[in-house]
């Protein structure tokens, strides 16, 4: 035992596998230790924010400043408001209405603006503009209302007997200590479309994910095993009957049943448990037809004869001279159920036929979250990437240790 | 290896054969963009026929009969209905229609100019027939009208007068409905009827299901192709419409084009590819498409909302259940707890005013039904929502405690447990009802959210015995010649209460003698002091009383249109009066005769 | 001849069971569903009915139409009777399209997708296995993880990823549909283009998925075969390697075979979901539209087809190994 163990872990597959894989259950029990708290609770009132630190900006109007005086501060703040093209089309505008603006030089910042705010009118249509480009000239224009500006900015506030009371004065070269800010917020991953850590119900999701992988790695396994030894020992009649029903089901595909049987039970039965009992139940067979042909070929060796003939009975002889054999292929065959456990779920949930939501956070239900909430066109990578990533991972590691415990085991595959 | 080739020959010959499948079609095979206008979001799934009396057409272009302005594109109302102002301007008809003083009779007249695409005028007999024909085989039109219209009779062949039903004692049911009539039924020809009954030996079914190869329309547009991935409408060049009485000229686009998406996200990637240029479609977020993507996408309005709210999303509560049906205090106290401003920002993603903006009603923002009511009155039993203080404080002085120290509250010794419902994927109301089950959680009150698939919701909800779902989000009407009236008898209306399959309203079951009698006196009421006093009195009934509490305000129609390629959509303050209804729905038709090329 | 004969009748009666059986799984299991469809399609007839008799009448007509008023057993034999004609029944929430009609439109596509792309995948696969085992070293190292990861993203997830990139980021292929939103289908090469370049994402990806699981099994076999005694025996005759190279991959390939009629149930499952991702007009899509409109003769039909193609290909692939297998051979020609 000890040796094989050494054997497995000199597996340069097995040990990346098994290095990936406990990383990942760290994570999942480290994690929410550094940030408690339910997975689900939307902290976000809108929908995906963008990952990044977050800083509270009533907070920073009362932190103390430091004055910086920073070369390029005006320049990069002229250039978040007024980029090149904005300068072009502004141009473009003022031509479209019939301006002279050939003697024009646009990066002069104010002889443009000095232009711009002579002529522009909100109200004015452009021949041929469309109404999405009268919006830009809009929203270009109030957004260069500060440009002009002397650069001190006020905040205010309304006292109890409604007075505006002077908070603070900014100018443009106060600069606060992000340190000093009693409220900010670390967003690793985002929001998502409710508005949750997406990062924090990653870590939770996959941990329900695993669960289910488990589960239905764990029945399907039990399952196919009882019936392939069975099958495979006592053969005649029973190895008929079993390997009758194992056949049909290998060639209905598990996915079809997945679908029929999740689709019947109805979403609002369907727990996690469920799913992964359901998941569990249509993907034995595989499991039981590599038992059985294993058993078959250790029915008759010496050894099991020799039980045979002490009387041994039959739950005996499966368990301490048959079982051993196999065990480290039921081990490899468990594994890769576990993975694609996980892998059904999250196409389940993606067919609107997963868990139901709410309860708790699967890989599958993000998943699906997502693409409803349209992310992958929207940009907002961080809501799905990370999730098909995770499960990637998973599976990943999974196989590989289970590619290297084949190396391990079948010597010939060695390297 | 041999094999596999010619497993790959298969594979070559099944593609062929596929393609061979396809039906053909001889004149354009590509669409002239300059000439098309691509829709979206309006139909989903194959289209299943033309047929204007039927009721399993599938077909959103050209059959889509609706209060806020039925699609006018291929058949054609008496009258269209514009949502900005609720005003009906004539179609099919000519001029205003007229009541007479104790509303049973009105005198419609139809333009000399309208005709069928076969030549043959629009006359009072189709008007006539289309009503009948509805009432025989008990379609929509029947099922919907029937009630409310005794019959109609032709005074000449371009006049009629449609009949009111009347009560025993000679009042009107309801005239308001009589003008739902006009600018919701799409008026089909008397001829063709009479064929397709014929053919179809009478069979109500058979007639409803007809492929109607040999519709005859009034329209600007007819059928040119259909099949699983599209639908395209094609410009009749001989439109009656051109004529000087009606618009003049004909409509802009040769081609109205809809690709058959398979979901909303589909349809999003299509409209800011460019490939659809009016998108009927909740697109969450849709300013970054501007902000963010630097796409030519505009909406009606610059600013959230963006669009015009006609509706307000609602989660009703079921009377049905004793709990919720003997304790407004916890009905009050679960509607105050929700944060609305959330659902607002996360399900709506702000394209909707908030309730501080438009404090709740039983009317939609529009400034027209805003005004019906006295808001001053009412204030005092506003509530902002997210209070979950004052949420408590109703619950404990209405005796539902936490008696046994679960965490959970109490009634008669077993815990209050709830569920709140809506249809699977429709993502918004789940994102809703999400806030609803934590609200719930902030009061101790446990609420679980429950989503089964749409026509599980739609069978139970429309039951009136249920018992399954507590809360359960659905929408009253948007806009139309009824209402508001329309929605206050949807909200309070008792004797809908106990009715079977019930579409028409009141879907919690709430029964309120006082609302049900202010439901049958609005229609009768014509002054509007009177009318004021009567809204005013149901809406402090609603608030009071709880029966449900709508959660956001939500445009009836999504209008969102990418300017790659046609421009001049109507905008807020053009003064062109246009509505935002998709180019398609009742006066909304008007903007396809004002659109331009870009460039 | 005749043992061929046994093989395949053996195999042919097996194909019918199976089929009895996955009959009555794809009709029993969506009956199984709580709720009464032929209420959700009255409910939609007979919207603004206020008549509860009239709703009723209306109610009983549908339910007369599908045959739901009969018993289940009775339902069944219609419903096999019906089979044989082929027809499906009535689609619910698209009535009154006829299932079949539906099918027949979205089949072609997922064949003419997932047959190729499965295909191409396979070959692949195996091409790079073997390469894998047989120059192992720095290529072997490199690839197999690279092949083992690929394999593991799931399907849905690498058509997620290759929509973003290729359709929505760098805008070189079509984001959804069979073909171009302009055109109407007809028999012109630019027709035929825009379905190819529609066919594109949604091929690569389950290609792409498909090889990396090909390729690992492939290259375990090679080398499993690569250091079997005969290969040492041929070597210590003094065989020509190439000759020895060909052999080692043939019975490489065998296992190879029956593994892929193993999975193709599984590949198939994966793929429908990337078809949904992309809106391709296929079983996928109207698989989903089925599920989410409780449709269920819709699902119950579409899931039929999908049993249906994975029973034929694994009986070709089953045909296919009879042949090339000559231990198979060997045991039918005693």
């Amino acid at each position: 035992m000890k040796n094989t163990l050494r054997q497995i872990f000199h597996s340069s597959k097995f040990v990346a596998g098994f290095i990936i894989f406990v990383g990942i259950l760290l994570l999942l029990i480290i994690y929410p230790l550094i940030n408690p708290g339910n997975p689900l609770e939307m902290i976000g009132v809108g929908t995906f924010a963008e990952p990044g630190t977050y800083v509270s900006v009533y907070d920073t109007v009362t932190t103390e400043t430091e004055t910086l005086k920073l070369p390029d501060a005006a320049v990069k703040r002229l250039g978040n408001v007024l980029k090149e093209a904005d300068r072009q089309k502004m141009a473009d505008w003022l031509s479209a209405m019939e301006i002279d603006v050939s003697g024009l030089d646009l990066s002069d910042t104010d002889a443009l603006l000095a232009v711009w705010k002579e002529n522009y009118d909100e109200t004015a249509r452009p021949a041929g503009m469309t109404k999405a480009e009268r919006n830009y000239y809009k929203r270009l224009n109030a957004s260069l209302g500060s440009l002009g500006s002397a650069g001190k900015m006020t905040v205010t506030e309304k006292d109890s007997s409604g007075e505006e009371q002077v908070v603070a004065t900014i100018g443009t070269e106060d600069y606060v200590n992000v340190k000093d800010v009693p409220n900010t917020k670390n967003l690793v991953l985002g929001t998502d479309n409710f508005g949750r850590d997406v990062l924090k119900e990653l870590v939770s999701a996959a941990g329900t994910s695993i669960f289910i992988g488990l589960i239905a790695g764990a029945v399907a396994t039990v399952i196919g095993l009882l019936l392939g030894l069975l099958s495979g020992y006592l053969g005649g009649l029973v190895d008929d009957i079993i390997m009758f029903i194992t056949n049909i089901f290998t060639v209905i595909p598990g996915f079809v049943l997945l679908i029929l049987i999740s689709y019947s039970i109805g979403q609002d039965k369907r727990g996690a448990p469920v799913v992964a009992l359901v998941i569990g139940l249509t993907s034995w067979t595989w499991t039981a037809r590599s038992v059985r042909s294993q058993v078959i070929s250790l029915r008759n060796r010496d050894h099991v004869n020799l039980s045979r003939l002490s009387g041994h009975g039959l739950f005996r002889i499966l368990a301490t001279d048959i079982l051993p054999y196999i065990a480290s292929y039921v081990v490899m065959a468990f594994i890769l159920q576990v993975s694609s456990g996980i892998l059904a779920e999250a196409q389940l949930s993606l067919l609107g036929l997963g868990p139901k939501t709410t309860e708790v956070p699967t890989l599958g239900l993000m998943m699906n979250w997502a693409m409803l909430y349209s992310a992958h066109l929207n940009g907002s990578w961080w809501a799905y990437f990370p999730v098909i990533l995770m499960i990637t991972l998973i599976s990943f590691s999974l196989n590989l240790m289970n590619t290297g415990l084949d190396q391990v085991f079948n010597p010939t595959l060695r390297d | 290896m041999k094999k596999f080739t010619a497993l790959l020959l298969t594979a070559a010959i099944t593609l062929t054969g596929m393609m061979s499948t396809v039906s053909v079609l001889a004149e354009d095979v590509q669409l002239p963009r300059e000439e098309t206008l691509y829709f979206g979001g309006q139909q989903w799934g194959t289209v299943n026929s033309y047929n204007p009396i039927g009721t399993n057409q599938n077909n959103a272009m050209a059959t889509t009969p609706q209060l806020i302005g039925s699609r006018t594109l291929m058949f054609e109302t008496l009258y269209m209905y514009n949502f900005l102002d609720g005003s009906l301007t004539p179609l099919l008809a000519d001029g205003d229609f007229a009541w007479n003083d104790d509303l049973t009779e009105m005198t419609v007249k139809i333009k000399d100019a309208a005709k069928w695409s076969d030549g043959s005028d629009v006359t009072s007999a189709d008007v006539i027939r289309t009503f009948d024909i509805g009432v025989e085989i008990a379609n929509g039109v029947g099922t919907g009208y029937g009630p409310y219209i005794d019959s109609i009779e032709a005074v000449d062949d371009k006049t009629f007068v449609i009949k009111a039903a009347v009560t025993e004692d000679g009042v009107p049911v309801n005239p308001l409905k009589v003008n739902d009539f006009l600018s919701a039924v799409l008026i089909a020809q008397a001829g063709w009827i009479d064929a397709v009954c014929e053919r179809n030996n009478n069979d109500p079914t058979a007639i409803m299901n007809d492929a109607a190869e040999d519709v005859v329309w009034s329209g600007p547009y007819t059928k040119y192709f259909d099949d699983d991935q599209k639908v395209v409408l094609i410009r009749d060049d001989n439109y009656w419409g051109q004529d000087a009485s009606m618009w003049g000229k004909l409509p802009v686009p040769k081609y109205i084009a809809h690709t058959i998406y398979a979901d909303n996200a589909a349809t999003e990637v299509a409209f800011k590819a460019g490939e659809i240029d009016v998108d009927q479609q909740f697109l969450p977020n849709i300013q970054n498409t501007w902000l963010e993507e630097d796409l030519p996408i505009s909406t009606y309005m610059e600013e959230a909302p963006y669009g015009v709210c006609l509706t307000m999303p609602t989660a009703w509560y079921n009377m049905n259940n004793p709990v919720l049906a003997e304790n407004t205090a916890l009905r009050k106290a679960i509607a105050i707890a929700v944060d609305y401003d959330t659902i607002i920002a996360n399900a709506m993603t702000n394209q909707s005013p908030s309730f501080a903006d438009v404090p709740r009603s039983l009317m939609n923002p529009t400034e027209g039904e805003q005004a019906l009511y006295d808001h001053e009155a009412v204030a005092d039993l506003q509530w902002a929502g997210n209070d979950i203080d004052g949420a408590n404080a109703l619950l404990d002085e209405a005796g539902l405690t936490d008696t046994d120290g679960d965490g959970w509250r109490e009634y008669n010794g077993e815990k209050i447990s709830l569920n709140a419902v809506c249809p699977n994927g429709w993502t918004d109301w789940m994102a809703a009802m999400e806030v609803v089950a934590a609200a719930g959680k902030n009061i101790g009150v446990e609420i679980t959210t429950l989503f089964p698939e749409w026509d599980t919701v739609q069978t139970v909800f429309t039951n009136p015995n249920q018992t399954e779902y507590d809360i359960f989000m659905w929408s009253p009407d948007g806009a139309g010649p009824s209402m508001p009236w329309g929605r206050v008898r949807q909200f309070l209306d008792g004797d809908l209460a106990g009715i079977e399959n019930n579409w028409t309203g009141n879907w919690g079951q709430y029964k309120n003698d006082r609302a049900t009698e202010i439901v049958k006196q609005i229609p009768l009421t014509s002054d509007p002091e009177e009318l004021k006093a009567l809204y005013t009195e149901a809406i402090q009934i609603y608030l009071t009383e709880v029966p449900s509490f709508s959660l956001m305000y939500r445009p009836a129609v999504f209008h969102a249109v990418n300017e790659s390629v046609w421009t001049n959509y109507p905008e807020e303050g053009d003064g062109r009066n246009i509505p935002p209804a998709d180019c398609t729905d009742g006066y909304g038709i008007a903007a396809l005769y004002d659109l331009e090329l870009v460039g | 001849m005749k043992g061929y004969r046994k093989y395949f009748g053996k195999k042919i009666i097996w194909f019918l069971i199976t089929l009895v059986v996955a009959v009555i799984l794809n009709f029993v299991l969506p009956r199984l569903m709580p709720n009464d469809p032929v209420a959700a399609i009255t409910g939609k007839m007979a919207q603004g009915v206020t008549d509860a008799s009239a709703s009723q009448r209306i109610y009983e007509k549908y339910q007369e139409e599908f045959g739901t008023n009969k018993p289940m057993i009775e339902q069944f034999f219609i419903f096999v009777g019906n089979l044989f004609k082929g027809d499906l029944g009535t689609s619910f929430s698209q009535y009154p399209r006829k299932v079949s009609d539906i099918l027949a439109s979205s089949l072609g596509w997922t064949i003419a997708l997932q047959l190729p792309a499965i295909i191409v995948g396979w070959l692949l696969g195996n091409l790079l296995g073997a390469l894998a085992a047989y120059i192992r070293k720095g290529f072997d190292k490199v690839l197999l993880p690279m092949a083992l990861f690929m394999s593991n993203i799931p399907a849905f997830g690498m058509a997620v990823i290759m929509l973003v990139l290729f359709a929505v980021k760098w805008k070189i292929a079509p984001t959804s549909g069979g073909y171009a939103y302009d055109m109407i289908p007809n028999f012109s090469w630019d027709f035929v283009k825009s379905v190819i370049a529609h066919y594109q994402l949604p091929f690569w990806s389950i290609v792409l998925i498909s090889i990396g699981g090909q390729a690992v099994g492939m290259r375990s076999m090679s080398i499993y075969e690569l250091n079997a005694d005969y290969v040492k025996y041929a070597r210590f005759l003094g065989i020509k390697d190439r000759k020895i190279v060909g052999y080692v991959f043939r019975n490489a390939m065998l296992p190879q075979v029956t593994g892929l009629a193993m999975s193709i149930g599984t590949m198939i499952g994966g793929a429908l979901v990337a078809e949904i991702i992309f809106s391709y007009p296929g079983l996928g899509s109207t698989m989903f539209t089925a599920i989410s409109g409780g449709d269920y003769p819709l699902i119950s039909a579409t899931t039929l087809i999908i049993t249906l193609m994975v029973l034929v290909l694994s009986f070709l692939l089953d045909i296919i190994y009879g042949f090339i297998d000559p231990r198979v051979k060997a045991a039918q020609l005693d």
